[in-house]
């Protein structure tokens, strides 16, 4: 790597909490060498610099206004590879709950009375970075796992396909030696959802909410049948969905 | 074989000796559920347990484990690690000795296991008698009593145990650290009585005779079973992940921040998950949660029969309980019975 010039990184954030952004800036021990790999020359949380000759974009956040569109295809433009990073960006995340009323009224409940007539202040229903411009590689979760963006980082300086899971939380559970949520007499999206998580919700006492998305093929209509089983009304099984699912919901409607 | 009789309150301290010389796993209670786990004194064991949600198999062929180290370079280097420690498996069922007893010959066939094996060597197994629960059927393929595989075997007779000593390791460490009288016929014969009894507690059962299985499986390959049990199957691989003689791993590499070594480490993996059988260019062999469960079903009943010569389906029903959709390896056999059956009148 020493006469190599390193390669150039960004980080971008769109609609979202910037937590997935925090997560890559608390690999306080690993950043050393992470930066002695690679150059960071756009990463509005972290640094001054803003440069746009970068080869990998980090983009966190979901695209909910159409000045976000514009602006996400030209990071497309730039760079060679783009990784979504964390839930709101891959999935569209939690605010894709935004979806389920009126933009109006989304607007001005946030916004106020005035906001209507602003064109600075517009929105849309919010939706996953790939909607918009394609993407090559997914980081999941809300937030992301530190481990994994490294590992993924380490993977595309290697040329190497990034390795992300496609099985359900149940495997990363069993891995754990967790008891299932579903013994303790709980509900979880487990099932169906994407794991690489180390099933830490469920290893800490909590169910899975499903933030990473779901598998490539999930077998939705069972899942349906089991939450039912274990006393969920449709509309409660509906609703379990829509913290993380709102994106495939919206999708469907349309 | 030698029979040695232990008071309750000597188990105790036999346990209390055990953690002088090893790590000692045991079934201990998780979230009020009956788990293995490593125990640091005798008083987190739960003994009279119902089978453990999951087998204790990690113990022998862990989650993820280092294989070799490496560094690539000029000084390039490749070391094989073997993590292994003395280790005591306290209160094992029959079933998952008799599944330990499978794993062994898997791990020994063709080119040798060191990583398997070498653990294999430092672990020390102590059965212990059970009562079913109401997923346990190992008397239907056999597996409800033992006469190997361990180095003892524990049975519960009321006033205290029958020990039933199997190895010569066994023996000496039932020596070194409990006091124990030689088991008389009348405390002998309580021992059989739990054995009839334990025998007429099954509420899940195969109906048909253990030997006749394989046969059985190899004519229901197009039955209509497993499209019906695929189509409500997650494909979420719990059942692989719960089952004491799924054995099936992959191999990644992992690179540390310079970029230059890393280790090679294998992972639990499991033939219901969607990837198992993809390979490159993006074939998969197995595409549909039908043909995944018949495979899966096949490597209990048949082909590992072919090539071991015996059933790997011990009839723990650990599979049975953790499913959310209810699919029950038992029932599913009694209905290819009823099928078989059918097509032959």
């Amino acid at each position: 790597m020493k006469n190599k010039q390193k390669p150039k990184i960004a980080f971008f954030s769109f609609t979202c909490c910037e937590g997935c952004q925090l997560q890559v800036l608390s690999c306080e021990d690993e950043l050393p060498d992470v930066l002695s790999l690679v150059d960071i020359v756009n990463f509005r949380e972290a640094i001054d610099e803003k440069r746009d000759d970068y080869e990998i974009a980090f983009i966190e956040g979901s695209i909910s206004r159409t000045q976000e569109i514009e602006e996400i295809k030209k990071i497309r433009e730039k760079a060679k590879i783009v990784v979504a990073l964390g839930a709101c960006s891959a999935t569209g995340g939690l605010n894709c709950l935004k979806n389920r009323f009126p933009m109006e009224e989304a607007q001005r409940v946030v916004y106020g009375n005035k906001a209507k007539n602003s064109k600075l202040i517009d929105t849309i229903p919010a939706r996953p970075i790939h909607t918009v411009i394609p993407v090559d590689y997914y980081i999941h979760g809300c937030p992301i796992t530190k481990s994994e963006f490294l590992d993924v980082l380490k993977s595309l300086l290697l040329g190497k396909k990034p390795d992300i899971p496609n099985y359900p939380v149940c495997v990363d559970c069993k891995m754990a030696g967790n008891v299932c949520v579903f013994e303790k007499g709980m509900t979880c999206a487990g099932p169906i959802t994407r794991a690489g998580c180390s099933a830490i919700c469920v290893t800490y006492g909590c169910v899975c909410w499903g933030c990473r998305g779901l598998v490539d093929d999930p077998n939705i209509t069972a899942h349906e049948d089991t939450l039912k089983r274990y006393g969920l009304t449709v509309d409660g099984v509906l609703r379990g969905f829509d913290l993380y699912g709102g994106w495939e919901k919206y999708k469907e409607k349309q | 074989m030698n029979y040695r009789f232990l008071s309750k309150k000597g188990v105790a301290s036999f346990v209390t000796g055990l953690l002088k010389e090893f790590r000692v796993y045991g079934p201990v209670k998780k979230d009020g559920f009956p788990m293995y786990g490593e125990i640091t004194s005798p008083d987190e064991l739960h003994l009279l347990h119902t089978p453990t949600h999951l087998s204790p198999k990690h113990y022998l062929f862990p989650q993820r484990e280092t294989l070799l180290r490496f560094k690539n370079g000029e000084n390039h280097s490749i070391e094989p690690t073997v993590e292994a420690h003395d280790q005591a498996l306290f209160g094992v069922h029959s079933c998952d000795i008799h599944a330990i007893r499978l794993m062994d010959m898997v791990f020994a066939y063709g080119t040798p296991d060191v990583n398997y094996l070498k653990r294999r060597e430092k672990t020390v197994i102590i059965g212990i008698d059970c009562l079913p629960d109401k997923h346990c059927f190992c008397k239907s393929v056999n597996t409800m009593t033992v006469d190997s595989g361990f180095d003892l075997f524990l049975h519960d007779i009321g006033s205290g145990f029958v020990v039933e000593i199997g190895t010569r390791k066994g023996n000496d460490l039932l020596y070194k650290h409990a006091k124990t009288k030689k088991a008389t016929a009348g405390e002998r014969a309580k021992m059989a009585e739990f054995k009839n009894k334990k025998a007429e507690l099954f509420i899940t059962k195969i109906n048909a005779e253990a030997s006749t299985l394989p046969l059985l499986y190899s004519g229901s390959y197009f039955s209509p079973v497993w499209e019906k049990i695929g189509k409500i199957c997650y494909g979420c691989g719990s059942c692989n992940n719960v089952c004491p003689t799924c054995y099936c791993f992959d191999v990644r590499d992992d690179v540390t921040l310079n970029l230059t070594e890393g280790g090679r480490y294998r992972v639990w993996d499991g033939c219901t998950l969607e990837d198992f059988a993809k390979v490159a260019g993006g074939h998969n062999f197995r595409k549909t949660r039908a043909e995944r469960l018949r495979h899966r079903f096949n490597r209990k009943f048949q082909y590992q029969v072919d090539k071991f010569g015996g059933l790997f389906c011990v009839g723990c029903g650990r599979c049975i309980r953790t499913c959310l959709v209810n699919i029950n390896i038992a029932e599913v056999t009694n209905e290819l019975i009823e099928e078989t059956n059918k097509d032959r009148s």
